[in-house]
């Protein structure tokens, strides 16, 4: 049995994601792989929890669920850098929300954990949009893994599928949707004639948009996605300021009348080789047009052809399907070794 | 020369002879007329023709996209002449108040606009106008960089087809 040490770093929706994914497929892990994944810290803004031996995850969860995480026994008020350094880890997961611009705090946390020679695992899109070249070359030369699955598509496995499985391919353009919340809001627009404001306030009420959602809605959210496609995927050193962004804030409901009208859903698309961000018209029978929050990526290949992938964008859960990927995908690996 | 001409157009009374009757008029001397209604709607007409010369020709399409009834491929003396391609998008802003006309006119002289539907809620507001062009194949880049060129212009957000 081989004991892989997890250091949760962000103890948010993701965070809370991870440790209940982790505590229902705990004795499934070890069934079947052989690996027994323990956690020995979670990061807070202010502390965090460190056990060496394990955090007990119930515990965990019980204590953040009544909002008294600080009164948990395990609690240190030691810092994520510190505790990232410090405690004795396989794998470092970055789950925290980032700046766009800077990309902290989570490239901060990105570097150290590689430079104390700790593999990373993250779901926080803004360190890999700013700093992607950087992050995958100091990972290499210290012969660590760097999973980053879950920052696009959310459970939609496009990174590693193009790592494990397109060895061979080319990849000639990569388009898609990307940002479940503009997508629900355009598929109320659509089904139900609502304007954009009714439809925002409706996909708030059920917890789809936040309380700010202007990211997804001027396209930035999407961007930066695109960016981190571009780069991985087809090698292209870009950065956000090399997308034209246009989002849907202008998009009326009786244009999507119209589209409807004549064939056509609106979507938000990313669209790598263009590097452009834009509402556009699709085909109703198109493999794109998926509805609510849903996200769609097609991958034009030399040998493969066109490959489309449909799933969920965002969720707790289905997010944390693309982190335990990046966590398996080390963990069987042999070379794990603990600093 | 002989001109073999597919068209399509909507499946509704007088639409044929509003189709025949431009090729008449600028001197084609029909040989047969062959129509199939397959599509929902649509009726693909096959005419086949002799007419004098190219000139003659391009009047007759000219005044075939004025009546609105698509071209949809040409063929001289057994020769593909040109396939068209149907480009759709959408315009949202003040579409009218800002001289649609000059904006069509603008978009035809690289294709031809062969479909317009406008959407307006009030006066004020901002409306959301659909247009269909009818473009060589390989003019779709010029076009669209005339129709963002134009929707900057003017302000418009524009939704192209994927």
């Amino acid at each position: 049995m081989k004991t892989v040490k997890l250091i949760v770093v962000g103890f948010g929706t993701i965070g809370k994601g991870v440790l209940e994914v982790l505590r229902m497929k705990h004795k499934l892990v070890k069934q079947r792989y052989g690996v027994d994944l323990q956690v020995s810290g979670v990061c807070e803004i202010d502390g965090s929890l460190i056990n060496p031996g394990g955090v007990d995850i119930d515990s965990a969860l019980l204590y953040a669920a009544r909002g008294k995480i600080r009164e948990h026994p395990d609690w240190k008020a030691e810092k994520s850098l510190e505790v990232i350094r410090k405690v004795p880890a396989d794998i470092v997961l970055e789950l925290t929300p980032g700046n766009i611009k800077t990309g902290e705090p989570g490239l901060s946390h990105i570097k150290a954990a590689l430079e104390s020679g700790k593999h990373v695992v993250t779901s926080n899109k803004s360190p890999l949009a700013k700093s992607f070249y950087e992050i995958a070359a100091l990972a290499e030369k210290r012969g660590l893994s760097l999973g980053y699955e879950a920052t696009v598509g959310g459970a939609i496995p496009i990174i590693n599928l193009y790592r494990d499985n397109l060895e061979v391919n080319e990849v000639r353009s990569i388009y898609g949707i990307l940002n479940g919340t503009s997508n629900f809001i355009l598929t109320k627009m659509f089904e139900e004639d609502l304007a954009l404001e009714t439809a925002l306030k409706e996909a708030q009420e059920l917890g789809i948009a936040e309380t700010d959602p202007t990211y997804d809605i001027n396209g930035t959210d999407t961007a930066v996605k695109l960016v981190i496609l571009a780069n991985s995927i087809m090698d292209k050193h870009v950065s956000l300021d090399d997308v034209k962004v246009t989002g849907i804030g202008e998009v009326t409901s009786e244009s999507l009348q119209l589209a409807k009208k004549h064939g056509y859903a609106i979507k938000l698309i990313g669209d790598v080789a263009n590097m452009e961000v834009s509402p556009r018209l699709v085909p109703l029978s198109h493999p794109l047009n998926v509805s609510g929050t849903l996200n769609a990526i097609m991958l034009d290949t030399d040998v493969a052809g066109t490959l489309t992938l449909v799933g969920h964008g965002a969720g707790k859960i289905e997010t944390a399907s693309s982190i335990f990927s990046d966590i398996m995908h080390i963990a069987k690996s042999a070379d794990i070794s603990r600093k | 020369m002989k001109v073999d001409m597919v068209l399509k157009m909507r499946d509704v009374p007088g639409m044929l002879v509003k189709a025949l009757d431009p090729i008449s008029r600028h001197g084609g001397n029909i040989i047969s007329v062959t129509h199939s209604r397959g599509e929902k709607d649509i009726v693909s007409v096959n005419v086949s023709f002799k007419v004098k010369d190219q000139s003659s020709l391009d009047l007759i399409k000219k005044e075939l996209a004025r009546q609105r009834i698509h071209v949809f491929r040409i063929t001289i003396e057994g020769r593909k002449y040109y396939m068209k391609k149907s480009l759709s998008y959408i315009l949202i802003g003040h579409v009218i108040d800002t001289d649609i006309q000059d904006t069509i006119d603008r978009i035809n002289t690289l294709g031809l606009v062969s479909g317009v539907e406008v959407l307006m809620t009030s006066p004020k507001q901002k409306s959301s106008v659909l247009m269909d062009v009818e473009i060589d194949e390989k003019s779709n880049g010029a076009v669209l960089e005339m129709v963002g060129k134009i929707c900057k212009e003017k302000g418009f957000l524009l939704i192209r087809s994927l």
